[in-house]
């Protein structure tokens, strides 16, 4: 049970982190199909770094663990820069955007760490090794049964993406700037009548995603394979895509379609531990999350509204 | 509505007839090109497309090689070019039908994403539904020891019926349930890669190779080792009926009224409704549609380009294909062009980077960067578009790429642009 939380909090944290991204992002009014690209990139920059500083901090310290989140929020929040340059000032469309920083991502990230690994280290490897992430067990704590596990054999990065969800979450619901971005999704030309500079609030909001994303994706990098390759490509912002739809571009709702994801991802592994099945059941027992996820869509999406000015250019003379 | 937006195109096409004011600078040439109506999306891809390749040209130069040889190895892997020697039984057009056989069900999948763009549906499942619709034909067709008259006209049509099914189900789920058809395709792409592997594990392994058991060659869609002189080659059967896919999908968009209202379901859901079209068929209908192109990209990809099924893995057909159909403009005719070219990129990436000894991630960032100019290129059209509406001179817009950064702040701040201009394009479009 307690090992049932805590794969399911791993798993849907960092995707939470990334939904919130995308929220930011689309309640703007910017399409972010590109939250898979600014992950990998986030978490390419963040892996980067760790591999180049590698001699300079001492073997164990934690330093270049921490710095790597800060780097990976940078490099996400860069890329994302491509998005915004291309939805706001170019005008493309916002999905062929997002596909083209999805690929652009893909193979730019391959492309580079094949170069610079053979110009630093001299192998043409593509991944970045990465330190074990450090867990932690809150004592006392972990002992409440159930519950525990929350405070049991947790990542750092989860407090990290709690307090940031916390932060993100106020500034959307509780300050001007977050009304500002709100109202950009839904009624740009309002906004602007209102003396608001709705592509500099749009910019802004794709920033911000970016940034998010890069966290989500370091934490994946730790988390999941303690390096970074073109594996860390393998559909998590997509499934945060889902997860935020899912959650009507909602931050709470959002939240617990992560958390309904982690934990039935974990559930599922756990059962098949416990019941001592067949390894190829694994493959059957791994589609609960997402079967489950589309039967609770049946009867919750029926209210679903996008933000009304999603996808739109938003173009001043048609006030 | 979409009626307002066609005259006002023409209005435009009309004032801007009158103002053809012969541009002096050298840039101005394409943009002139580019004003004749129909033709001018094509135009920005392939003008898009060579500033892309001088783009990466640049990127090449910087890793130290040289750009002329890396494209020219491009195109001898391709078959398009011929290569220093060959090995035996191999020559050009070997090479060729391969590329016709890898590029095969890219169309198709290119197709099946096109299809449902139009209806303003983004199909992000099309792996799942090739998969699906692969295996299925490979366990009921490929393993049977029916005929080939029998099988190979079998295997298209399950494949068919079955990627129609899916998107038959996906639409639905829009329909009905107001399930975004992005969830559910994501969703339906992890459950059919797990299920899939799922009974190929257990089933059909091939314990030497740990992917699904070959299929028998009568299944096949390609005809492997063809003699053809003293060559021995593949051929592609369905490569023509592919390209015979495109044209009609193409008919059917452009001159049906099932066409029509599923363009206008595009364009905008809330009007077409309220002119009278049924947005929720013509949804489902569109997502058939794309579903059953799906399903024949994967029966001549998982019966065809291969002919076994690798469990746990979805083909990045599927995903490749979304850049070709946006590269294609949505368009079923340009997709043709642009599936050569991806994969022209694609196939002849393993030879490239064998003869110029340079990083087959290249290959991917061109398609990475041709795709960027592309998403530019609606930068351009409105550039072109505000040009006619504003009477500014063919000088002035050349000048005005030039520094688009300039530009683009500009917009930003002052009322600059002119009535709706960036709208015109698809209103045009759509009518």
């Amino acid at each position: 049970m307690n090992q049932i939380i805590v794969d399911g909090l791993s798993y849907a944290l960092p995707m939470l982190i990334i939904a919130i991204g995308g929220i930011y992002s689309e309640r703007s009014g910017v399409t972010n199909l590109a939250l898979e690209g600014l992950l990998g990139f986030g978490a390419f920059a963040g892996g980067l770094f760790v591999s180049f500083t590698a001699g300079i901090f001492l073997a164990d310290s934690p330093v270049p663990f921490y710095l790597s989140f800060l780097f990976a929020a940078i490099g996400g929040g860069l890329f994302s820069l491509l998005h915004a340059l291309l939805c706001i000032k170019l005008k493309a469309n916002q999905v062929i955007s997002g596909v083209v920083v999805n690929i652009a991502a893909v193979a730019l990230t391959g492309f580079l760490a094949v170069q610079l690994n053979k110009a630093v280290f001299g192998g043409a490897s593509n991944k970045f090794m990465l330190s074990t992430a450090p867990r932690y067990t809150v004592p006392g704590l972990s002992d409440i049964p159930v519950l525990g596990g929350l405070f049991t054999n947790v990542y750092p990065f989860e407090l990290i993406i709690v307090v940031l969800a916390i932060v993100f979450w106020f500034i959307l619901y509780r300050t001007r700037f977050g009304l500002h971005l709100r109202a950009c999704g839904d009624n740009p030309q309002a906004v602007d009548a209102a003396g608001i500079n709705v592509a500099r609030v749009r910019l802004v909001a794709v920033i911000i995603s970016g940034v998010l994303s890069g966290v989500g994706g370091m934490s994946f990098a730790y988390s999941i394979s303690a390096n970074v390759s073109p594996a860390i490509f393998f559909g998590a912002g997509y499934l945060a895509i889902a997860a935020m739809i899912f959650g009507n571009w909602k931050i709470v709702p959002t939240l617990v379609a992560c958390l309904i994801f982690g934990l039935a991802r974990s559930a599922a592994y756990q059962l098949i531990l416990v019941l001592e099945m067949d390894a190829s059941v694994t493959d059957l027992a791994m589609i609960v999350p997402y079967v489950l996820v589309l039967i609770l869509l049946i009867f919750f999406s029926k209210r679903n509204q996008a933000p009304k000015a999603l996808g739109q250019i938003y173009d001043k003379s048609q006030r | 509505m979409s009626g307002r937006g066609h005259t006002r195109t023409r209005t435009h096409a009309a004032v801007s007839g009158t103002r053809q004011t012969p541009g002096t600078s050298a840039a101005s040439l394409p943009l002139r090109i580019l004003r004749y109506g129909r033709t001018q999306p094509l135009l920005i891809s392939a003008i898009a497309v060579l500033l892309a390749l001088v783009a990466i040209s640049l990127v090449i130069i910087a890793v130290g090689k040289n750009p002329l040889q890396v494209f020219h190895s491009l195109l001898q892997g391709s078959g398009i070019v011929p290569k220093p020697r060959y090995a035996a039984g191999k020559a050009m057009i070997t090479d060729f039908l391969g590329l016709l056989d890898a590029m095969t069900p890219m169309l198709f999948a290119a197709l099946a994403v096109a299809i449902a763009f139009k209806a303003g549906l983004f199909n992000i499942g099309v792996s799942g539904q090739m998969l699906c619709a692969g295996f299925l034909a490979t366990i009921i067709v490929g393993y049977s020891g029916l005929g080939a008259l029998m099988a190979k006209p079998l295997v298209i049509l399950v494949g068919l019926l079955v990627g129609a099914a899916l998107g038959a189900f996906v639409g639905v789920l829009k329909a009905r349930w107001n399930i975004h058809e992005v969830v559910s395709t994501i969703m339906l792409n992890y459950i059919i890669q797990y299920v899939v592997s799922f009974f190929i594990k257990s089933s059909y392994i091939d314990p030497v190779s740990r992917s699904s058991r070959a299929i028998s060659s009568d299944a096949r869609l390609t005809l492997m080792n063809v003699p053809l002189g003293d060559l021995s080659t593949r051929i592609p059967l369905c490569f023509l009926l592919a390209v015979a896919v495109a044209v009609l999908l193409y008919l059917l968009l452009m001159k049906t009224r099932l066409g029509f209202e599923l363009r206008a379901v595009g364009a905008n859901r809330k009007a077409a409704q309220y002119s009278g079209v049924k947005s929720s068929r013509t949804l489902v209908t569109a997502m058939v549609l794309s579903g059953a192109c799906a399903g024949l990209a994967g029966v001549t990809y998982y019966l065809g380009y291969f002919n076994t099924i690798e469990p746990g893995n979805l083909t990045s057909v599927g995903f490749d294909s979304i850049a070709v159909a946006l590269l294609g403009n949505s368009n079923p005719v340009a997709c043709i062009l642009s599936s050569l070219l991806v994969s022209v990129l694609t196939f002849g990436s393993t030879y490239m980077s064998s003869a110029a000894g340079i990083s087959e991630y290249i290959a991917s960032l061109i398609v990475g960067i041709v795709l960027l100019f592309c998403a530019c290129s609606g930068f351009l059209q409105y550039l072109i578009n505000r040009d006619r509406s504003r009477g500014r001179t063919l000088h002035n817009v050349a000048e005005g790429e030039g520094r688009d950064d300039g530009e683009g702040e500009g917009d930003g701040e002052a009322p600059e642009a002119g009535e709706g201009d960036g709208k015109t394009p698809e209103a045009g479009e759509a009518s």
